[in-house]
């Protein structure tokens, strides 16, 4: 997963449900220099009965954001959902470079 | 011949005598599933100590610690009075199967293991174990405040506290009751101020009026003839 053009990331979820898995290697995947480097890292719990639904959320560079709710998806298919956007901005980043 | 003896028992399962001593030594030998001095035994071993030790057990998510962090997060947490404990999620999922067996590393048949233990669903990640040698919530508020500040790389995502499992919220109700001495004192208070009102009479009425049934029952029985008069 390219992580290197999020500036937020939200995720919500219950860590006993069944979307805890996807939501916490999601978490784990950014590395420890990026979120020194200015990538903020918001992270809210929901307990059993709470009526909020899990959700993971990312800002990109350029200003754009995506959702997606893990608990319908695994950790893989949340990496290429987006990788997709991550891309288009990699692109851009090294046609502008040159 | 004593030189043969005092070989067989330097070596004893070269021998048959040897063999046979040795079986009878050791009458129940201990049966794992992996070799029994191989770190997966050790690791399980050391994890059911953990939670049988240790009445407050959370259980963390991290991201990726620095080393550093790591450190930091270490000694603060010795200095709360816990210990952290990285923990290998199959290993310790092998043990919460196991939990209620007499041995968790020995062999079982699935029937035996138990798959709906309700901590399972935690180890789905790097985790860590915050391991507390008694129940005080004090210590938990205090671990909750420090690792707040520090949401995005260390965050509690369940608990085992005595023989229950809490979620972030009871963990939050559980963290703002007083310690185990101070409940119980203030329960012995309020029998005190109460006793007036005559709940400790209450409290004793059921063995006193069977005490006092037992005994007129002796009387009669001790002295019938006493009793006969009386019916007369």
């Amino acid at each position: 997963m390219i992580t290197k053009f999020f500036t937020k990331v939200v995720v919500k979820f219950n860590p006993f449900g069944k979307e805890a898995k996807t939501a916490r290697l999601f978490l784990s995947s950014i590395p420890p220099t990026q979120r020194v480097g200015g990538t903020s890292i918001q992270n809210v719990i929901l307990s059993g009965n709470s009526t909020e639904k899990p959700v993971v959320k990312v800002f990109f560079k350029d200003k754009s954001e995506m959702e997606i709710d893990p608990s319908t998806v695994t950790f893989k298919e949340i990496g290429n959902f987006f990788d997709r956007h991550s891309r288009k901005l990699h692109l851009k980043e090294s046609i502008e470079s040159q | 011949m004593i030189r043969n003896l005092r070989l067989g028992f330097g070596r004893p399962d070269t021998t048959i005598f040897g063999y046979f001593a040795a079986r009878y030594i050791s009458t129940a030998p201990r049966v794992t599933v992996k070799p029994l001095h191989s770190r997966k035994t050790f690791l399980i071993d050391s994890y059911k100590h953990m939670m049988e030790h240790n009445p407050v057990v959370l259980f963390a998510h991290y991201n990726n610690l620095l080393k550093q962090e790591n450190a930091t997060f270490r000694s603060q947490i010795k200095g709360i009075g816990g210990c952290m404990t990285s923990v290998r999620n199959n290993l310790f999922q092998v043990y919460l199967r196991n939990a209620h067996l007499p041995d968790p590393c020995a062999k079982t048949s699935k029937n035996q293991q138990n798959k709906s233990h309700p901590l399972l669903p935690l180890f789905k990640g790097p985790t860590v174990a915050i391991s507390f040698p008694e129940t005080d919530p004090a210590k938990v508020a205090k671990l909750l405040k420090l690792l707040e500040k520090s949401a995005d790389k260390l965050f509690i995502v369940g608990a085992k506290v005595e023989s229950e499992v809490y979620d972030m919220a009871q963990l939050n109700q559980f963290k703002s009751l007083p310690t185990k001495p101070e409940l119980q004192s203030q329960l012995l208070g309020l029998l005190h101020i109460l006793s007036g009102a005559g709940l400790v009479r209450t409290l004793e009425s059921g063995s006193q009026a069977l005490y006092l049934t037992l005994q007129s029952h002796h009387d009669n029985q001790s002295n019938p003839e006493s009793s006969e008069k009386k019916n007369d």
